[in-house]
């Protein structure tokens, strides 16, 4: 898949880091697909795998039980919900943990995205929001 | 390169030559970090990214404004604060709030002399899984990958999410063994994190 416009799925995301970096991210390593960098164009998703999608178990949370299969090397375009800052992505790890925040939403602009469904790497959630925001609400394209 | 890239380089080349004065957040990056982004409405092109991105730790702070940063790949880089860069270090600060040693995410413009001029750079800023392993009255323990953190509770900064619900000062309902998100800043001379937001998760 490339990175176009072909409507895939909404919600949060979040950042993570991952690969080489400075203090208690030294620990994270490459992700699940073993090449996540912090400095990259990365992102995680909750179905990156069976193994990984029984671990986010996005289907525990309403309306997200469908979400689809995108393994290693998937391409998204990650589109900020209000400001449409878009950036292009390449899935490199498994995350977040949806369940853990069913019903999360954030919003802007009276538009509400809800359920954490995709975490970015710094170099991706920079180019869209601030770092400090924590999450923001996206939709995903492919 | 589109208007908004043309626009943003033009305003950030003048204000790292000195000739921009930002009073409050702009359509090109202020003083506030949120603010700024909240303001942009023009999306960056996905195929040709116009913004540079810097990751890495602060080796030297030059001049008060060039902020010299060795990448963990190695990577060599020199970011210029300018009048318009916002400076996240758990809350927004100034430059003189860096300090070698600290690690940094940033976000700018290339310039042609070869420094990166910032519209935002963030201080030893992480965003970790953690398990609440323990609560104290100003820190919590916290599990992350196999090792233990400390994160530490400052009153005027830290506040906690519960289950999605709205951000609070209020942090009595964390408990043990819960998973969170935590939003902080990473402090280089004990490892321990300055905590800006706890997210808890059901």
């Amino acid at each position: 898949m490339a990175c176009s416009n072909t409507y895939l799925w909404a919600g949060e995301t979040t950042w993570f880091c991952c690969g080489a970096a400075w203090g208690p991210c030294a620990s994270a390593g490459g992700g699940a697909c073993g090449n996540c960098r912090s400095g990259s164009y990365h992102g995680a998703w909750p179905n990156a795998s069976a193994a990984c999608y029984s671990i986010t178990r996005p289907d525990l949370c309403s309306g997200e039980g469908g979400i689809p299969r995108r393994g290693c090397g998937s391409v998204m375009k990650v589109v900020q919900q209000c400001s449409r800052a878009a950036v292009c992505i390449t899935i490199t790890d498994c995350g977040p943990r949806t369940h853990s925040f069913c019903g999360e939403a954030t919003c802007c602009s009276g538009q509400c995205r809800t359920n954490r469904i995709l975490d970015l790497t710094p170099a991706a959630f920079s180019a869209i929001a601030s770092l400090n925001s924590g999450k923001t609400g996206v939709q995903i394209y492919e | 390169m589109t208007s908004t890239d043309f626009d943003r380089r033009r305003f950030l080349s003048t204000a790292a030559l000195g000739g921009a004065t930002i009073v409050g957040a702009t359509a090109l990056g202020g003083v506030d970090p949120d603010a700024a982004f909240a303001a942009q409405h023009q999306p960056l092109d996905p195929a040709v990214p116009s913004s540079s991105f810097v990751e890495g730790r602060v080796t030297a702070i030059e001049d008060g404004s060039l902020l010299k940063v060795a990448g963990s790949y190695g990577e060599r880089n020199s970011v210029r604060i300018t009048n318009a860069t916002s400076v996240w270090k758990l809350y927004t600060v100034d430059i003189d709030a860096v300090e070698p040693g600290d690690g940094l995410y940033a976000r700018g413009v290339a310039m042609p002399d070869g420094t990166i001029a910032a519209d935002a750079v963030w201080v030893n800023i992480v965003n970790l899984e953690v398990v609440i392993r323990g609560i104290g009255k100003n820190r919590l323990a916290m599990g992350h990958h196999a090792g233990e953190l400390v994160g530490r509770i400052h009153d005027d900064h830290t506040s906690a999410s519960y289950a999605g619900g709205a951000l609070t000062k209020d942090l009595s309902r964390i408990r043990m063994g819960q998973y969170a998100r935590v939003l902080g800043a990473w402090r280089p001379s004990d490892g321990a994190i300055d905590l800006a937001r706890v997210s808890v998760g059901h």
